[in-house]
């Protein structure tokens, strides 16, 4: 049986002891883009977070390439499996310039700067900026930048679509699908706008109030439509 | 480098040069034959000031805490050195030998810890350097893992705590170990005097110049290019971007700790040769240093090094100037250069520093206000009766130390005003209790006042003086403002208590008469009728028993009043207190009002518990041992001042082991100093908090026990429930 590059096995994920994502299976496959849906609460972020080591898993299993992620300690080990989140809040360090931002990339090694822009040629001319003087769009572009030039087994974007225009998160959600078409990565997508989302999904998970409600190929999804929207509004309206 | 934008460090830069030119030019005018001299009798100094500026920066980019230790830290690992070469022992810091009990009991000595442990003769410079300089490594990475990685997220008031701590456990350590005295180190630079632009001057300051010069550039070049410091700047800023990108923000701060401390202690043994070595040093100039440091903006260490140096030379040009000029009144302009060079670099630099983009902020300690409830009452009525027969009826030694606790109380209640329900830390306490004590003195027994008269008057000055120097907290907060308080105690110090004057000295002493109420003397030495008659006598006790006593009922009710209240919506969020309508800087200054009032009262009841004193009392030591004793006691509570008045130096718990148990005297900051580090790190709500919680654990077990629900009081607030 081939290996799924993530595959995640009743994950119970939560805060202090509280479940807040409940019972969950996941995978992702190589070149394959997936997106988490959901209304807010749901438990999507938590759930990338879990999976990058910075909320601790209350019970279940993570397993990268077929290996089982151990539950770590220290959340800046889960790196080293290939995993690279973006965070909600883009994860762009003010303080530094777009080039410092985009070295950051790699722990160890050289970084190849060039493949950030080569993505997005808009950074070029940014490149002595600090961080915190970028626009929404740009920043979204150097996080997305830095998190290609690292090169990962497995990318998670959280929200990339959070306070930027429409006409900016058009243009950037196509480049998701183009990092797992030519890099081969899998890519877990966590998004608000639905449509937007599985555009360029392959397939889609639905979470409300932490429990897998739905999930299937993109085309499913959009094509019992009712489903997905009664899953946002509550289970309850599904019976009606 | 985050230099903030460039326009702004070429202002600080500027500024710089202009000040150093500026009194250059007036130093030239005094004598022109020695242009160059102060520059470079000022080399010395100013490479120490910026050596030890360019280690502040490395420990605030590695963990955001502007270190107060980090004087000590050097002077103790220059001791180190000192020790090695001398006479090849290595000093083991003061341990509690775990049989001392068994030996106090039955009196008999069963084995000592070693105090020194041998390595042969005396060490050569290579082998000493190595094996000091392992020890600071040493000493970075406890700092580090034991100390500030636990206080990652906790508010700045802890860090400062701890730092403070660090710096009376490791001094206290080094006169446990050395003494008090001198000691004077072998050269490692060659210290021949050179001929340099006419002026004949040592060459080891010029070593030294270039030493500092090679570390400010190779720290700049590993800042700013390596993916090290790319990643520990970026740590700094957010921990959790760099977590998920996979750096480890936890080693690179303990590397950078390491650094740090390193960078202390190479710095204390190549500056000792040059200065001698006396254990605070190192902790006397680190406010220059801070200065410079902030100067820097805690990030720039091109900037700090400069401004270091910078200071270093303005010191000598001063001394010039005012050895020069006699006829220039003595205002003290030289002492109190650090606290202007702070108070410039808070106008420049008026904006906060860069502060760690810590995951979660901790909280203060909670303050408590307790119910009023009859046991309640009942128990403090007791406690104040117990205080008046010690006070009164109780052996001598043990009357002086009940004094000595109240004042403590009295000291500890002005920072429970300020830092427990303002948030602010004020690190120049006992500099407004000596304007106190020093203004009873000149109003009292100088100009003949009496006693109610003469006492308000005192207290006044003590407050005004207490408002102008917080007027920077308006602008400032958290650990800069602690570091401009530091620096304002410094200047109130060197201005006022050191020299004669109106406030000043009388001579070489200051007195005052002791306090008269309606043709009673309340002295320690007046005649009294109850008790024995020994100094002190109960008179004295009473009379401090009472202020206490009206103390601690006017700060439990400020908690109460409309005021307290707005004083801790301060504390929790000053935006947000500001959109409720409180008026935030009346309430600072209010508050800061309030608690220099009773700073000045605890000083000067020390000035009439004393009759004759001197400024030594009131300097900036004496102020970070007060803040340790009530962070220690509770920094929030009453009560917690309260148990710090017991805690306090020659207080009544003291004296009480001493008596009764072991003579812990000798021992006393250094054991203070370890268990503040402790409390900062693992009780932030010192010992009343804690066993205030034990005592609810019982009760709401008790009431478990007979099916009754915990009592509401006692219950977790809403707010701990919501941040576990």
């Amino acid at each position: 049986m081939s290996e799924h590059l993530l595959s995640i096995e009743g994950l119970h994920a939560g805060y202090d002891g509280v479940a807040v994502v409940r019972d969950l299976n996941l995978f992702v496959d190589a070149g394959e883009v997936v997106a988490l849906l959901g209304p807010n609460g749901a438990g999507k972020t938590t759930t990338l977070m879990t999976i990058s080591g910075m909320v601790q898993r209350l019970a279940g299993s993570v397993a990268i390439d077929g290996q089982t992620v151990p539950r770590l300690r220290q959340a800046h080990k889960v790196r080293r499996w290939g995993v690279l989140h973006v965070p909600e809040n883009r994860g762009i360090l003010f303080q530094l310039t777009v080039r410092e931002n985009l070295e950051l990339a790699k722990t160890s090694g050289k970084v190849d700067i060039d493949i950030a822009l080569e993505f997005f040629p808009a950074l070029g001319p940014l490149m002595n900026r600090k961080g915190g003087l970028l626009s929404g769009g740009e920043q979204q572009m150097l996080a997305l930048g830095r998190a290609i030039a690292a090169e990962p087994k497995l990318l998670m974007v959280d929200e990339m679509s959070l306070g930027l225009a429409p006409k900016i998160y058009e243009d950037l959600m196509p480049v998701v699908r183009r990092v797992a078409d030519e890099t081969n990565a899998g890519v877990l997508l966590v998004e608000q706008h639905v449509d937007l989302a599985l555009e360029v999904a392959d397939r889609g998970y639905v979470l409300s109030h932490g429990d897998l409600a739905l999930s299937g190929t993109a085309a499913e999804l959009l094509a019992d439509r009712h489903v997905l929207d009664a899953s946002y509004l509550g289970v309850e309206s599904l019976e009606d | 480098m985050t230099l903030g934008d460039r326009s702004r460090a070429e202002t600080v830069a500027l500024f710089g040069l202009g000040a150093v030119l500026l009194v250059w030019i007036i130093g030239a005018l005094v004598d022109s034959s020695v242009y160059f001299q102060p520059i470079l009798f000022g080399l010395g100094t100013g490479a120490i000031i910026a050596a030890i500026a360019l280690g502040l920066v490395v420990a605030y980019r590695a963990s955001g805490v502007i270190n107060f230790g980090h004087g000590a830290i050097a002077t103790y690992i220059t001791y180190v050195y000192v020790s090695l070469t001398d006479t090849g022992e290595y000093p083991v810091p003061p341990l509690p030998n775990p049989v001392a009990p068994i030996e106090a009991i039955f009196n008999v000595e069963i084995f000592d810890l070693p105090t020194m442990i041998d390595l042969g003769d005396a060490m050569g410079t290579g082998m000493a350097v190595i094996i000091s300089l392992a020890t600071a490594a040493l000493l970075g990475l406890i700092a580090h893992y034991a100390i500030f990685r636990p206080l990652r997220y906790a508010p700045v008031l802890a860090k400062v705590v701890a730092s403070v701590g660090i710096m009376l456990f490791l001094q206290a350590a080094v006169v446990l170990r050395f003494g008090a005295r001198a000691k004077s180190a072998d050269p490692i630079f060659p210290n021949d005097p050179v001929d340099f632009l006419g002026v004949r001057v040592n060459q080891d300051r010029f070593w030294l110049l270039g030493t500092v010069a090679v570390v400010t550039l190779v720290l700049w070049l590993l800042f700013r290019y390596t993916r090290f410091g790319i990643a520990t700047r970026a740590s700094a800023e957010n921990e959790r971007f760099t977590t998920l990108l996979g750096f480890n923000a936890d080693y690179q701060a303990g590397v950078s700790w390491v650094l740090s401390t390193v960078l202390a202690g190479m710095m204390g043994i190549l500056v000792a040769p040059v200065t001698g070595v006396t254990p605070n040093l190192f902790t006397v100039l680190l406010i220059s240093s801070l200065a410079a440091a902030l100067l820097g903006k805690m990030s720039s260490f091109v900037v700090a090094a400069a401004a270091g140096m910078a200071l270093g030379i303005l010191d000598q040009q001063l001394f010039r100037i005012e050895f020069e000029w006699e006829w220039l009144p003595d205002i003290g302009i030289r002492r109190a250069l650090p606290f202007i060079a702070v108070a410039l670099a808070m106008v420049i630099r008026g904006e906060a520093l860069p502060s760690r983009g810590a995951v979660i902020a901790a909280r203060l300690p909670a303050a408590f206000a307790p119910r009023i409830t009859r046991w309640r009452v009942t128990g403090y009525v007791l406690l104040v009766a117990a205080s008046f027969v010690v006070s009164v009826f109780a052996p001598f030694q043990f009357r002086g130390a009940m004094v000595n606790s109240m004042i403590g109380v009295v000291f500890a209640l002005s920072l429970v005003v300020v830092t427990g329900y303002l948030g602010q830390i004020s690190l120049m306490q006992m500099a407004l209790a000596g304007i106190g004590a020093f203004a009873v003195g000149s109003f009292g027994t100088a100009a003949g006042m009496p006693m109610l008269i003469a006492m308000p008057l005192a207290l006044v000055c003590g407050v005004l003086f207490g408002l102008v120097a917080s007027l920077p907290s308006l602008r400032t907060r958290g650990a800069s403002l602690a570091v401009v308080t530091l620096a304002s105690g410094l200047a109130i110090e060197e201005i006022f208590f050191k020299r004669s004057g109106w406030f000043g000295l009388d001579r070489t002493n200051k007195s005052s008469d002791p306090p008269e109420i309606l043709g009673i003397e309340f002295g320690p030495s007046s005649d009294f009728f109850l008790g024995d008659g020994k100094i002190p006598t109960g008179g004295f006790g009473i009379f401090v028993l009472v202020i206490t006593v009206i103390s601690c009922v006017a700060v439990m009710r400020l908690r109460r009043s409309r005021l307290g209240e707005q004083m801790l919506a301060v504390r929790a969020n000053e935006r947000a207190a500001a959109a409720a309508g409180v008026n935030v800087a009346a309430i600072k200054l209010t508050a800061f009002g309030i608690s220099s009032l009773f700073a000045a009262l605890g000083g000067v009841l020390t000035a009439y518990k004393l009759g004759t004193y001197s400024g030594a009392l009131f300097g900036i030591f004496a102020s970070l041992t007060i803040l340790a004793f009530a962070y220690l006691g509770g920094i929030s509570t009453v009560g917690g001042a309260v148990t710090a008045g017991t805690l306090f130096t020659e207080g009544i718990g003291v004296v009480i082991t001493n008596e009764w148990f072991v003579d812990v005297g000798p021992y006393t900051a250094y054991v203070a100093g370890f268990f503040l580090i402790a409390t900062a790190v693992y009780n932030n709500e010192g010992i009343d908090g804690f066993q205030r919680k034990q005592f609810h654990h019982v009760v709401n077990w008790a009431r478990a026990k007979r099916g009754l629900g915990p009592l509401d009081e006692l219950a977790p607030t809403a707010v701990e429930v919501a941040d576990v």
